[in-house]
């Protein structure tokens, strides 16, 4: 496959004169890509309109903001908010919870659907590939809200249906309060974002693996290879660029727990272990009125999601994939 | 990014975002100063009414002016409210939790009319009892009309065949109750042979300390202050009071012997009647209108017996007989008058008569039963009969009444002390528990516990809130499941202290005193 | 670049089976049909609850088929306009709003695509600085404002026109497309516009029907904008009723003391969860097909 991009048709433009393109005679290169920009613009337009020009927001940060008073009447109180924040008394523990979950997720949630997805593509009989395939992703189009009742209801201490079968299994001493208990809050979660996110994350590797060239398994079965060797040789490789972006792009939201899912999950019981910064801002800035507080973690979310999805495309650039860009 | 590049962009993003500003600035800052319009924003629960609707229409009709409600979904009122208070247009009349933090900020900031001075000119705006008033205001300030609630409504709701077949009385003290959860638990009381059921049902409370959970509740009938309480001259918080303490030892030990639903700190709130109506559990500490959700259940399940099924009782005396009982703030919001959108005092004077005239019984009548001979008729001169259920046109404006309208309405009805008619659902039973709901309420104001911090807002506690709010509430619950010893419970009260607490009782004592004066 | 020909199969074929093969088929469709009845029967229990009795629901703890059949919570529903006006609300908005989603998306990808564009690597920057900044609530709400989008549709779809995952995924995807086809298709005279449209375009279909529906569930699934952008309740979308009558508004009740309103009934939200589920479900088995049919199949030999 053409996976090297050759230079555009130029008409005799040597790497010289394309490097002055750049920049100096802006003018040229916009006549000769005219098109192009003209297809880039209405794009642009909307990145400046509806995503930078709402950043004065994160002025916010630094002031002691009252929505009343707005944005220039609010007073300046410098980097405040950040020193309550790494000061505070529950930073290391919102920390600890937040890189915990996202380490699971890594580990757990972000592989499965590519697992998922090379099982369906195996399947051979194309009736119950696509019945599994429509059943699967269902669960994503119900809302947290749902998912937390539904789990409520299959693991209650008391009637819960699954740890029914449990204590059935395992006799009367095997009681226990999943909802409740803090070892187990984690990996209700890591289940219920498998149960609700896998079949519709498939979505996306199956397109990326329908566009694989037949004729490269062809050619591969003609060297004799197996189906786990196509599969290696054939079927990852032509995923691999997929899989790549999406880790690089799943790296910037790192921070980011998802504020229900974790708030409807945490009781008084478990609350230590599932505090993190999506609930704790959330507390702080809506419930309390603490916007400025609430922003200040934001923006610091932003820096460490920036460094993060950065350097992850660098890093893949290094390890020989071509990153995001 | 080179450094220049960077300028460059930064210097266009503010070119754009002045231009935008300004071009909105002259154009959305005209206040609406039509005289015959008023505008709300309220909350809603369900779907919203049709500005053109019936309902809508005859409210309209009876003041004369135009009606701009603004309807946001309860769950999100708090976010919507930010975003507006920080646009330029904001609604006349709000209706805000007064102690809301966003709120009180916002107010103490100037953006809403101070009232306190100012509505005892008008006959039906001043307020109908002078200290839930004072409860609803900001360190003494009112700044809106408070909506009027029961000012007590805690009661104990009890299986009532469930106390013939283990053949105990209803309770009059905690000792009892223990006892009835006791029999509850090991009586076999649903008489299919297991040992399967327990007495008490508290489910996982979405509140922090002082929140009316069932656990404040037992707190007070110990004698632990509600919220705050004077002890030896000084304001202290209830959870500092050995009362708390002996009251949550009385619980754990009810919980140690399966007296209490063993998921109580999980259980979902909203299915909080389940295990009572699955024969596992048999009593519930909460407002006493839950009574009615009961016998709607067992309504469903048949005719003919559900009044054998449900009994209730107020609060508990302690062992010594003493009696406290745990009232309520005596309001749901209030409705708080923006400034930025009603300028002058003309224009206060002119909103202030459309709520006056909102305030009286004919428009409180609209607002909380709707449209007198079309969905409701008046029976006994102060009890509303729903009529023609069954057109959907009917329907509608009851469906607008319920979930929407009656969220303007302040004064409540008679039942608590309002004026609109009450509505009571027919079947002797509910006939019966409202009437006994009525008694029980009147005797326990009597010994109503009042919590003295209600009507100030301490800044520390705000501004801590996300640190400290948990701190009690959490260590009542591992304290009571086993996680913590008394002595652990007591640590993290000493925590609550030194996170902030200290400052926190210091303001509320500096506040309450003020108040006074 | 290989030679293509035509074939139908994408996966991986094999005529020999051997044992192995042959064991590890079976126990992938056992597994796979586990994981799908793992995913449904919950599903399954909030539809039979959508037709339970409120005594039922509260007495069963699990169930997939009432006990006593009954409609009531579906007749709730439909008896005013309110649910079908959002529903149709819903799924024009959610209509439009993807396809102008699409080609803003698609158009920008594009040239995204190509290395050699001056200023590309700078745009890209700048949009995935977007992925993990933003202004917050508040001066997004002010832009949306001050556009004169307020009780607009057009609020539901612009502020969300192009989402810099999308884009980065699909501007990976043109990168990926053979070279050859743009190059043959320029020197039959068409500047990149017209190798767009009539080349890249139509060799992208399995990548348009997956993004088509991902831009139309997140529409559908959106409620924070329709929330804060769409006063008049006339013009609220599906999710908003949801919301309203699943959300943990009786928690939210309980604390703040105001228990004048009683909690919609547990059948109700099942129902509504049902309603607001199904017509987007279809979408999907619509588009499978297209995901079925290889990117490059049928199209120019080289």
């Amino acid at each position: 496959m053409a996976t090297d991009l050759a230079p555009p048709p130029p008409k005799a433009a040597t790497k010289a004169k394309k490097r002055r393109a750049g920049k100096v005679p802006l003018r040229a290169a916009l006549a000769r890509y005219r098109w192009l920009y003209l297809m880039l613009l209405p794009g642009v337009a909307y990145f400046a309109i509806f995503k930078y020009l709402p950043m004065y927001g994160v002025t916010i940060a630094f002031q002691d903001f009252l929505p009343f008073l707005g944005y220039s009447g609010s007073p300046w109180v410098g980097f405040k908010h950040f020193e309550d924040l790494f000061s505070g008394p529950d930073f290391g523990r919102l920390m600890f919870n937040t890189l915990f979950l996202a380490l699971l997720h890594i580990v757990i949630v972000f592989p499965a659907p590519i697992i998922v997805a090379l099982m369906l593509n195996e399947l051979r009989v194309s009736f119950v590939k696509r019945s599994v395939q429509s059943l699967i992703y269902i669960p994503h189009f119900l809302s947290w809200t749902i998912v937390a009742s539904l789990t409520y209801l299959l693991f209650a201490a008391d009637f819960g249906v699954i740890s029914g079968w449990i204590r059935d299994l395992l006799g009367d001493t095997a009681k226990v309060d999943y909802m409740a208990q803090e070892e187990w809050f984690r990996p209700l979660i890591i289940l219920q974002q498998l149960w609700k996110q896998t079949g519709w994350g498939t979505i996306i590797y199956l397109a990326a693996l329908a566009g694989v060239d037949p004729n490269l398994y062809e050619a591969a079965r003609m060297d004799g290879a197996g189906r786990f060797r196509q599969l290696w040789h054939v079927t990852l490789p032509a995923i691999r660029p997929t899989v790549v972006v999406m880790a690089i792009l799943a790296s910037g939201n790192l921070l980011d727990s998802g504020f229900e899912q974790i708030w409807l999950m945490t009781t008084s019981l478990n609350r230590s272990v599932a505090d993190v910064f999506d609930t704790y801002v959330y507390y702080a800035g809506i419930t309390q009125g603490a916007i400025s507080y609430s922003t200040a973690v934001g923006l610091f979310k932003g820096v460490a999601g920036v460094i993060l999805i950065f350097g992850s495309n660098w890093l893949a650039k290094r390890l020989g994939q071509r990153g995001l860009f | 990014m080179s450094a220049s590049r960077r300028r460059r962009l930064l210097a266009g993003v503010l070119t754009l975002t002045v231009a935008l500003t300004a071009s909105a600035c002259s154009g959305g800052d005209a206040p609406q100063t039509d005289p015959n319009t008023i505008t709300f924003m309220s909350k809603l629960f369900g779907t919203a009414p049709d500005p053109k609707g019936e309902m809508q229409q005859a409210i309209e009709k009876f003041l004369g002016k135009k009606l701009q409600i603004t309807w946001v979904p309860n769950a999100e009122y708090t976010e919507k409210l930010n975003v507006t208070l920080a646009s330029d247009d904001i609604p006349q009349v709000m209706v805000v939790d007064p102690h809301l933090p966003a709120f009180v900020k916002a107010a103490q900031a100037g953006a809403f009319w101070d009232l306190t001075d100012k509505l005892d000119k008008y006959p039906n705006l001043k307020p109908a009892d002078a200290q839930t008033a004072l409860n609803s205001s900001i360190n003494g300030k009112i700044y809106g009309l408070y909506r009027m609630r029961p000012l007590l409504r805690s009661a104990v709701i009890i299986r009532k065949d469930w106390l013939k077949k283990v053949g105990l009385d209803e309770p009059e003290t905690v000792d009892e109750l223990y006892e009835i959860a006791k029999a509850f638990t090991e009586k076999d009381p649903d008489g299919n042979g297991k040992k399967d059921t327990y007495g008490l049902v508290i489910p996982k409370w979405p509140g922090n300390y002082a929140s009316a959970s069932p656990y404040d509740v037992i707190e007070t009938w110990f004698g632990a202050p509600n919220g705050w309480g004077e002890r030896d001259g000084k304001i202290v918080p209830g959870f500092d009071t050995p009362e708390f303490i002996e009251a949550n030892r009385w619980l754990k030990k009810m919980v140690d012997g399966g007296m209490v639903n063993p998921d109580f700190a999980t259980l979902d709130a909203a299915k909080w009647n389940d295990p009572v109506h699955q024969n596992r559990g048999g009593i519930i500490i909460d407002v006493n209108i839950r009574s009615r959700q009961w016998l709607d259940l067992f309504y469903e399940d048949d005719k003919e017996t559900y009044g054998d099924k449900v009994t209730m009782v107020g609060n508990l005396k302690r062992s010594d007989g003493k009696k406290f009982s745990y009232p309520f703030t005596g309001y749901a919001d209030s409705l708080a008058v923006s400034k930025q959108s009603v300028r002058t005092e003309a224009e206060l004077d002119n909103v202030l008569k459309t709520l006056d005239k909102l305030a009286t019984k004919e428009g409180q009548v609209l607002l909380s039963n709707g449209i007198e001979g079309r969905n409701f008729k008046v029976e006994n001169g102060d009890t509303a009969a729903l009529i023609n259920e069954d057109d959907p046109a009917v329907k509608r404006i009851q469906n607008d009444v319920d979930d929407a309208f009656i969220q303007l309405s302040t004064k409540g009805d008679v039942s608590i002390g309002g004026i609109a008619y009450q509505r009571v659902p027919s079947g002797e039973p509910y006939q019966e528990m409202l009437k006994l709901q009525k008694e029980l309420v009147e005797e326990d104001l009597k010994t109503a516990v009042h919590n003295v911090a209600l009507p100030v807002v301490s800044p520390t506690a705000v501004a801590k809130g996300a640190q400290i709010d948990t701190i009690i509430s959490d260590a009542r619950i591992k304290y009571l499941s086993g996680t913590f010893t008394e002595e652990q419970l007591k640590a993290e009260i000493k925590r609550w202290y030194d996170s902030g607490g200290t400052q926190v009782a210091a303001e509320i004592n500096d506040l309450v005193s003020k108040l006074g004066q | 670049m290989s030679t293509m020909t035509e074939t139908k199969a994408t996966q991986p074929v094999n005529n020999n089976s051997s044992l192995g093969s042959r064991a590890f088929d079976t126990l992938n469709v056992v597994v796979l049909v586990g994981l799908a009845l793992i995913t449904v029967l919950p599903l399954l229990y909030v539809l039979a609850g959508s037709f339970a009795g409120e005594a039922e629901i509260s007495s069963r703890p699990f169930f997939l088929w009432p006990e006593k059949f009954v409609t009531e919570s579906y007749a709730y529903i439909f008896a005013t306009d309110t649910f079908i006006r959002a529903l149709l609300t819903t799924v024009v908005v959610t209509a439009v709003g993807t396809v102008v989603q699409l080609l803003l998306t698609f158009t920008m990808a594009y040239p995204l695509a190509k290395r050699y564009l001056p200023g590309r690597t700078l745009v890209l920057n700048l949009v995935i600085f977007t992925m993990v900044f933003s202004g917050g609530m508040i001066p997004t709400y002010l832009v949306v404002r001050d556009l004169g989008l307020l009780d607009s549709y057009w609020a539901l779809i612009l502020p969300l026109a192009i989402n810099p995952f999308y884009l980065i995924i699909v501007k990976s995807f043109f990168q990926e497309l053979p070279q050859a086809l743009e190059e043959a298709a320029r020197i039959d005279g068409c500047n990149e516009m017209g190798v767009f449209f009539k080349i890249v375009l139509p060799l992208s279909k399995p990548v348009i029907a997956t993004f088509s529906l991902f831009y139309a569930v997140a529409i559908w699934n959106d409620y924070m904008s329709p929330l804060l952008y769409i006063t008049d309740p006339g013009k609220w979308t599906l999710q908003i009723l949801v919301r309203q009558l699943t959300s943990t508004d009786a928690a939210t009740a309980l604390s703040q003391m105001d228990r004048t309103w009683v909690p919609p009934e547990q059948g109700l939200k099942f129902a509504v969860v049902v309603i607001a589920t199904l017509p987007i479900l279809f979408f999907y088995p619509f588009l499978q097909k297209h995901f079925a049919k290889g990117v490059l199949i049928g199209s120019v030999k080289e």
